[in-house]
């Protein structure tokens, strides 16, 4: 995983298949931004998959995040495989295509 | 085949565009209904769909967009201010006008699309930086209690085949389908054990199972996500609520389960056929909550007594979470929306109206067809014969009973309609004024209310020009800013009555008066009732508007109103105190197809007077008529009725017999009586419309085929009564002139 800091704020770009397998890093990856930066983005458009256990991760982040006082966001463009699968489980309301909508479209995110 | 499917979609489309509408102008006034702003998009949404399915490319591309801003609505990203409303109806007129067209569509209708989608993303840019503060997580989207609020889980359905978006679908979707009353509703609630996930189960793969049997609601709680750092990047935190709608039984849902049926609390209710409560409506939050185990029905009780919303009450006490909470509302939306779909396949078909007025048509034949098998078996004297008439007249009686019954309407199709003329005359006219409705479920006949369509519209157009003042002379005079028109529909007797009121400033009687005398419609001095000189705003030309708007004032409109209202057979009439407002009284007969008359000849001519009309029937001589004179007034029960005759009134050929009848006709509010040759007796008149040459003809409604073939005029009392007196006017203004 690739991370940019623009200024004060880090940017995680993932890439490929975000599942279980790599739930361990991805975790310590936010973490690790976190402890550096009160504001994190997670750039989406290269990830193709997005299961359970990694969602739950992008979930965990951003309330710790707010928790500190920091912020976490989404951005580029969700596959829209991702999009119907999280909709089609209640998780997602509709299928947005941008992150900025996806963020907000989480339920509860 | 193809052009068939179309054509349904169009007709689907221009449905859902008029429920559209209606919703919409509905919102303007709450606009933070969410049921509401969803029933916007679920509209655009189907449209956006089916339109895609059949070829119409452009209509899908427009609604696409349209779509996208009404879901930002429906997420609270984007407030619903009063020229989004506008907007959007202008979106909707735009759909319509597409929808008349051939694909694709005029460069103009493409232009004019582009415009409006552009003020849409105007709309979408700027509304997210004003809906900012109020995004999902704060405070705003607070759960809003007993009504439904917007369901913040997505309805997830099985798609129609070759739905334009199978978005959001399950690939095992498809078969199940629409709810029917073979299915019920579960409750399912799936909570995987933290460990689930670490041997390689596919929790999300399960949900979408369980979505795919069927109609579903599903509600993710991530409440129990902790903290990052508290955090097992392996373990399962989430759970479900799903509501679903399936033809499935409760052992074919465990079966999806079957797997982890040790690694999961899994908890399956069956909760159909209590889709409603006692009294018929969707069932109540709270009623859920109880259901659920979340709330005891003492705590309900508490919680209802303060007269805040329940959700709110509930969550602020700490007796049930919010995401508890919201879940409970994506099962009263699901269980509302399976109720629906109930509702609106079971019970009724829908047929083509061409396919009804073909009935009507043949039934109207019958009823003609058997006044002469009548005539004849009455001719035959054959005893047999006649008994078998007399059953046969009993069924057709009933028949064309049942045929009417089945083309009546609620008028609240129209009433809707009027509401958007009063929304858009009054932004144009620099007004503010609302209607209210009452009666919309009245019934009435279908051709009957297409036809009171045009003349309502004149009258509200009129009461919103010349009727409610501007908002700072209403102050002026201690009336309320905002004006208020009235629609109301309600039967009486064989008849609908109409009434359409307003708080303006009423008729000026003098003003009517001046201009009557100016046009020479009456001779200065003539004595007039109120009502007799307030119906002459309704004569061709009749204005008494100093200035011509873009809306009325040149005195068309009004004489529409009568002439329709009089093919109707219908009745107007006035009631208006100056200052204080107008009312507009339509007595409209409840169908137009087949009528109870009376059937008269005057010469070889026949003639049918409307039953309903006749008040009585008397003999008079020729002797005592020739002595009644000029004046035509006979003394009928203690009243002065005066009379025409109908030889002279339509030119009959013939001289008159000895002895003639005079019918005497209920007006508005007076009698007239008319003098024929003979009454023959009553006659069940099927109404045939006259011919292009004799529409203009005042005094005849149409035409009728007696049961030897001959045809006789269907008199309109009324206007007959009408154009005698103007007639009698005129004559009167010209001697005064001499």
């Amino acid at each position: 995983m690739s991370q940019n800091s623009r200024g004060a704020s880090i940017v995680l770009n993932p890439s490929g298949a975000l599942i279980i397998d790599r739930a361990s890093a991805f975790k310590s990856d936010l973490a690790e931004a976190l402890g550096k930066s009160k504001k994190i983005t997670v750039d989406l458009s290269l990830v193709e998959e997005l299961d359970l256990a990694c969602l739950q991760i992008l979930y965990a982040a951003r309330r710790a995040a707010a928790a500190s006082g920091g912020e976490l966001h989404l951005t580029g463009t969700i596959s829209s495989r991702i999009a119907k699968r999280l909709s089609a489980v209640g998780i997602l309301r509709g299928t947005p295509g941008r992150a900025e909508d996806f963020e907000a479209s989480l339920l509860e995110f | 085949m193809i052009d068939k499917f179309k054509a349904a979609f169009k007709e689907e489309a221009h449905e859902l565009l008029s429920q559209l509408e209606d919703t919409l102008l509905e919102l303007e006034s709450h606009p933070r209904n969410g049921e509401l702003i969803n029933a916007a998009f679920r509209a655009i949404h189907t449209i956006k769909g089916s339109s895609a399915m059949f070829g119409f490319e452009s209509i899908s591309r427009f609604t696409h967009e349209v779509e996208s801003a009404l879901d930002q609505c429906r997420n609270g990203n984007l407030p619903i201010t009063k020229d989004f409303i506008g907007l959007t109806l202008k979106a909707r007129d735009h759909l319509k006008e597409m929808l008349g067209q051939e694909e694709p569509p005029p460069q103009a209708t493409l232009e004019e699309g582009e415009s409006l989608l552009v003020r849409y993303r105007e709309f979408m840019a700027g509304g997210k930086t004003q809906a900012a503060p109020e995004g999902p997580g704060s405070a705003a989207s607070a759960p809003s209690g007993e009504a439904a609020a917007v369901p913040t889980s997505r309805e997830v359905q099985s798609p129609a085949p070759g739905q334009a978006e199978p978005a959001a679908q399950t690939p095992q979707a498809g078969q199940a389908g629409e709810p029917t009353d073979r299915s019920s509703t579960y409750r399912i609630t799936f909570k995987p054990k933290p460990d689930i996930l670490k041997d390689g189960t596919r929790v999300l793969n399960l949900v979408e199972e369980i979505a795919g049997l069927g109609q579903a609601a599903i509600y993710a709680h991530t409440e129990d996500i902790p903290g990052l750092e508290a955090l097992d990047p392996e373990a399962c935190y989430m759970y479900w609520d799903i509501i679903i709608t399936t033809s499935k039984t409760e052992n074919d849902i465990r079966d999806v389960f079957i797997f982890v049926e040790d690694r999961c609390e899994l908890k399956i209710e069956r909760i159909s056929g209590e889709t409603l409560d006692e009294e018929g409506r969707a069932k109540r939050l709270g009623a859920i909550l109880v259901e659920r185990g979340l709330v005891s029905r003492a705590d309900l009780r508490d919680a209802l007594g303060s007269q805040r919303k329940l959700g709110e009450v509930l969550v602020e006490k700490k007796i049930v979470s919010r995401p508890e909470i919201e879940s409970a509302l994506v099962e009263q939306e699901h269980l509302k929306k399976v109720q629906e779909k109930l509702d609106s396949s079971g019970a009724s078909i829908r047929v083509a109206s061409e396919k009804l007025d073909s009935l009507v048509d043949l039934v109207g034949e019958l009823v003609t067809l058997q006044a002469r098998l009548s005539q004849t078996s009455l001719d035959l004297k054959d005893a047999a014969l006649s008994s078998i008439c007399e059953q046969f007249e009993r069924l057709i009686s009933q028949l064309r009973d049942n045929t009417m019954s089945i083309r009546m309407l609620p008028i609240g199709s129209t009433f809707n309609k009027f509401r958007r003329v009063v929304r858009d005359l009054s932004i144009e006219l620099g007004k503010e004024a609302e209607l209210t409705t009452e009666g919309a479920e009245t019934e009435l006949d279908k051709t009957v209310i297409e036809k009171l369509g045009d003349p309502l519209v004149h009258i509200i157009r009129n009461s919103l020009d010349h009727g409610i003042e501007k908002p700072e002379e209403r102050e002026r005079v201690g009336k309320p800013r905002c004006g208020k028109i009235m629609l109301s529909a309600r039967h009486s007797g064989a008849y609908v009555l109409i009434q359409v009121s307003d708080d303006g400033k009423g008729l000026d009687r003098d003003a009517i008066y001046t201009k009557a005398v100016e046009r020479g419609v009456i001779s200065p001095g003539q004595e007039m009732s109120e009502q007799d000189l307030f119906l002459l705003i309704f004569a061709p030309g009749f204005s008494t508007a100093k200035a011509i708007t873009s809306v009325s004032g040149r005195g068309v409109g009004m004489d529409v109103v009568k002439r329709e209202i009089d093919s109707l057979g219908g009745v107007v009439s006035l009631a208006s105190e100056r200052g204080k407002g107008l009312t507009v009284t339509l007595k409209i007969p409840l169908t137009l197809a087949i009528i109870e008359g009376l059937l008269v000849r005057t010469g070889g001519d026949y003639f049918v007077v409307p039953l309903s009309t006749v008040d009585g029937c008397i003999e008079i001589g020729r002797e005592a008529l020739e002595e009644y004179g000029e004046r035509r007034i006979i003394n009928y029960r203690d009243d002065l009725v005066p009379f025409v005759s109908l030889r002279s009134t339509f030119e009959v050929p013939g001289d008159p017999p000895e002895i003639e009848q005079i019918v005497i006709a209920n007006l508005q509010d007076s009698r007239m009586g008319f003098v024929v040759d003979q009454v023959v007796g009553n006659y069940q008149t099927v109404i045939k419309p006259l011919g292009r040459m004799f529409r203009g003809v005042q005094g005849l409604s149409g035409a009728t085929i007696l049961g030897d073939g001959t045809v006789a005029l269907i008199l309109d009392v009324n206007a007959l009564a009408l154009a005698v007196q103007m007639d009698g006017g005129r004559k009167a203004a010209r001697g005064s002139g001499r």
